[in-house]
């Protein structure tokens, strides 16, 4: 067995005397969708800011690939191959697609100083990249980004970061903000990312995305791993319990217990 | 917190008595325009000058100056209320806004304090105030001055530039020459320009010629201020101009009065702002210290006319800082 | 991508920052055209305005790219008479060779520019409000040196014929030569900002100025370099205006700050940035001195001017929001069926 590609050992991060995170260990393969659950104030975006360089945990330990590795800023992170998407994807609302994808790595033509930005070729290889994740209805690299759904602008960051080489790829409540058909939408590219062999941190409370893509769970409550399981080890009201109470292990595994045998020592079917 | 009421109160009381230890002649008080305005910087000279005197007789003087122009009579009252806390032993300010300013006036007078009224406000204000006298220029008198020499010279129709309209003094400027010209036979109608120029020579210039091309009948410009001069020397020259059209200003600077000895300006109306700082201090002094006074009611420092007649000693003065 | 078919015209059009402008800017041409006759429609007349929106103009663009960075310089307004003062000093006053004159006010710009940039960007204190403070700060400066120097606060300047020539004269006795370094100005800056990839940069740093330095921007060297580029271009005003009126005064110019900010509103840049065109910026100094200008040639009240100014102003705001609005509404597929 190979080292995986991201794996968190004993994170623990302070904010003076709060406890943010306490000892979080967690591995991430590649072509894997990992799931992170938890309920607001669980302690995931604070953990994503140390996976994306922001922040600096208090003690642990990050590797990739099996070496110690160490965040100084969000740069640094880009450069190990850890890409973030926010929640409303491009933060470039006024910005053509085109310039959007490319900010900080343009492509440029000419020479000396009269280099220039090669607004086409920007533009043809944001195009194709999005319309490569399925996203058929953009097809001009000039149009401003704050003028596309919700959903076209994750499918627009993650295209971006796939297409800069990103080995792990951290979404950030991607299908918060979204209608129905959006989030199916961009459930699909996710999908996709795996499928190109991309190591997937997926943050959500929704449970029914969860389900639909991940590989993988792990279930934060107070700043502290509640549960890490694989696919169909849980069923959703487990999890969605496991969310939403949870303080006292014992008493959810008792009500798990009283659950199981009131329906003949079956769990109910996984929905998907 | 009491501590740090009582440490400054006990260091304004220090402060008060180190004052008043230091000046035990005269303090006389001086309220005034900014010291980056030109024309107060030669009152400013004025005032400086007369404060030697003021020295000698082991007094001193506070120039408590305006920070913005922008709420000028309001301002002006507060400084004259500082001067009134400070115990002043006299006050010379300009009168500018009558309204806003008077009520000060007469506090200070109320505090035993006299006032000597210079550069604004004009002898009646002065006797209505009870001030000791007013020593400036009047504004109408001046433009009507202006408005007789533009006529002397064969201006018939003359526009008066107005950089900041609704300013008491600058409409009373445009009014003298307009009564000044009509006395002859001619006109003069006034050229309000928007804040949106105030500074902006180019803004100024280019709104000269527009108006200079749209009425070919105009053979005369007056400005209001030096810098206005200027930028209408310019305005006119664009228009093509130059040898018709008479420019004549109110104030002056170092280029207007080169173009005065060249013959592209015809002439400058000057108020002798140094005379004013001097006289203002010199003479509030005298009143305070040994109950001097002029006979004269009213001082008035101008119009001075700046014509090729007297351009040399003008530009002698002007470098000096004088004039 | 080999099916990236043209955009319809309208399409592109409506998209792009400057056409609110450029609406605005017909608007108010036909306006004056039709109340200001055939004075204002003469080479004279477009001089009236092309003379002033030059040296606006020369402000204005930098300002512009500040903005669309999400930044803002006030100090302008003590700048150009610093500039002025500067070259009045050293070559009137002292008589300096010009070019001397020249060099030290364009450096003070610079370094007014790049201390306003240092402190922005270490102190993280909003713009306006280090500016505001160089603004009282160089003002102070001047005034005080002025009068150290030479004793005055007003300063003749006269400028030797090449000076004159390159700086402050009139092609053909009606337009200032200032126009053409405007046009220069604008295509250096048009080019940075459309062409270069630091156009770019500016661009995302007015986005989201986090997100840019994440992606690797150096955010903080592009801000100092803007904050230079606007103090050297207001001291370029200062002087070249000192050498057109052959005199300088220490207090004037606070009036280009509030202008030079209408024309780049007026010229589509969005005010929190992010958002605009050199085009625009060059569309907006057009519009502001045409407004500004152009009532001399009409038969209204010059007491009306500044209500003129300010309706003619909001309209072209308005036209500007509309166009953004519509910019970011655009898309080409709207109404056929979506996945």
């Amino acid at each position: 067995m190979t080292a995986p590609l991201l794996k968190l050992t004993n994170i623990n991060k302070s904010f003076g005397p709060i406890d943010v995170l306490i000892d979080i260990s967690l591995e991430v393969n590649a072509g894997e969708v990992l799931c992170l659950l938890g309920d607001n104030g669980a302690g995931k975006s604070t953990l994503i800011k140390i996976l994306s360089g922001v922040h600096k945990a208090t003690s642990g330990t990050v590797g990739m690939r099996g070496k110690i590795v160490d965040f100084n800023s969000p740069r640094d992170a880009g450069d190990h191959g850890i890409a973030t998407v926010h929640q409303f994807g491009g933060t470039f609302p006024l910005m053509s697609i085109g310039r959007s994808f490319f900010v900080g790595e343009e492509p440029k033509k000419g020479w000396g100083p009269f280099k220039i930005l090669d607004r086409k070729r920007a533009n043809d290889i944001a195009v194709k990249a999005v319309r490569e994740l399925g996203i058929t209805r953009i097809d001009d690299g000039d149009r401003l980004v704050g003028g596309l759904s919700g959903g076209e602008r994750q499918a627009l960051a993650i295209a971006r970061a796939v297409h800069f080489g990103a080995s792990v790829l951290i979404l950030d409540e991607p299908t918060a903000a979204l209608g129905v058909k959006e989030a199916a939408h961009v459930l699909r590219i996710v999908l996709q990312a795996r499928q190109r062999g991309i190591a997937v941190i997926f943050i959500t409370h929704n449970v029914i995305h969860a389900l639909t893509v991940g590989d993988h769970f792990a279930v934060l409550i107070k700043g502290a791993k509640a549960a890490d399981f694989r696919k169909g080890e849980r069923t959703r009201e487990e999890i969605t319990d496991l969310m939403a109470g949870g303080e006292h292990m014992a008493e959810l595994e008792a009500e798990i217990a009283a659950y199981m045998a009131s329906h003949d020592g079956h769990p109910p079917p996984v929905a998907e | 917190m009491k501590h740090v009421v009582k440490l400054l109160l006990t260091a304004a009381v220090i402060a008060a008595t180190a004052t008043a230890a230091r000046a035990d002649g005269a303090k006389i008080a001086v309220i005034g325009g900014k010291a980056d305005d030109p024309f107060f910087a030669k009152i400013k000279k004025g005032i400086d000058d007369a404060a030697m005197v003021v020295k000698a007789h082991g007094g001193a003087v506070n120039y408590l100056q305006l920070q913005t122009y922008d709420n000028i009579g309001g301002d002006a009252a507060n400084l004259i209320r500082t001067a009134i806390a400070q115990h002043a032993s006299v006050i010379a300010a300009p009168d500018w806004v009558a309204d806003s300013e008077d009520e000060a006036y007469k506090a200070a007078t109320a505090a035993g304090i006299p006032v000597m009224l210079y550069n604004a406000g004009g002898g009646d204000k002065a006797k209505e105030l009870g001030a000791i006298n007013y020593i400036g220029n009047e504004e109408y008198p001046a433009g009507l001055a202006g408005g007789a020499y533009f006529a002397s010279h064969g201006s018939k129709n003359v526009i008066c530039v107005n950089t900041v309209p609704g300013a008491g003094n600058l409409e009373a400027r445009c009014k003298g020459i307009s009564d000044g010209i009509a006395k002859s036979g001619g006109k003069s109608t006034q050229l309000p320009l928007p804040a949106s120029s105030f500074g902006n020579p180019t803004a100024v210039a280019e709104a000269i010629k527009a108006t200079l091309l749209k009425d070919a009948s105009i053979d005369g410009v007056a400005t209001i201020s030096a810098g206005d001069a200027d930028s209408a020397a310019n305005g006119i020259q664009q228009a093509g101009r130059t040898s018709k059209v008479k420019l004549g200003t109110f104030d002056m600077n170092e280029t207007n009065l080169e173009r005065i000895k060249e013959g592209t300006q015809l002439f400058a109306i000057d108020q002798q702002p140094w005379l004013q700082g001097f006289l203002a201090v010199s003479l509030s002094d005298g009143f305070v210290n040994y109950g001097l006074k002029t006979a004269t009611p009213t001082i008035l420092t101008g119009p001075g006319i700046v014509d090729a007649s007297n351009i040399d000693a003008t530009i002698a003065g002007a470098k000096a800082g004088y004039r | 991508m080999s099916n990236q078919t043209r955009r319809p015209a309208l399409g592109n059009l409506l998209r792009r920052p400057e056409t609110g402008s450029l609406l605005g800017l017909v608007t108010v041409f036909v306006f004056f055209a039709v109340f200001g006759g055939a004075d204002f429609a003469s080479a004279t007349g477009a001089a009236s305005w092309l003379n002033v929106a030059a040296s606006l103009g020369i402000v204005a663009l930098p300002i512009g790219l500040l903005m669309i960075a999400g930044e803002l310089d006030i100090s302008i307004g003590s700048m150009i008479p610093a500039g002025s003062m500067a070259v009045a000093i050293v070559s009137g006053h002292f008589h300096a060779p010009i070019l001397v004159g020249i060099g030290t006010a364009l450096a003070i710009g610079a370094v007014v520019g790049f201390i306003n940039g240092v402190l922005v960007v270490r102190t993280a204190v909003p713009s306006f409000i280090v500016t505001l403070g160089t603004l009282f700060a160089v003002a102070g400066l001047v005034l005080g040196l002025s009068v150290i120097l030479t004793g005055t606060t007003s300063v003749g300047i006269k400028a030797g014929p090449e000076a004159k020539w390159l700086l402050g004269h009139f092609i053909g006795g009606t337009f200032q030569v200032t126009i053409f370094w405007w046009i220069a100005a604008a295509l250096l800056f048009g080019f940075v900002l459309h062409y270069s990839h630091y156009g770019n940069w500016i661009l995302a740093m007015g986005g989201d100025k986090v997100s840019a330095r994440n992606a690797g921007i150096p955010t903080e060297r592009v801000t100092i370099l803007l904050f230079m580029c606007s103090g050297v271009s207001a001291a370029f005003v200062g002087l070249s205006q000192a050498i057109l009126y052959n005199s300088a005064q220490v207090s004037a110019g606070q009036s280009y700050i509030f202008n030079a900010i209408i024309s780049v509103v007026v010229g589509g840049v969005l005010l929190t940035g992010g958002y605009g065109s050199v085009v625009g910026i060059v569309l907006g100094t057009i519009t502001f001195a045409i407004v500004n200008q152009g009532i001399y040639y009409t038969g209204f009240d010059a007491n009306w001017a500044s209500l003129i100014i300010g309706i003619l102003l909001l309209l072209a705001v308005l036209m500007n929001n509309t166009f953004r609005k519509l910019a970011l509404a655009y898309s080409p597929a709207r109404g056929k069926s979506r996945t």
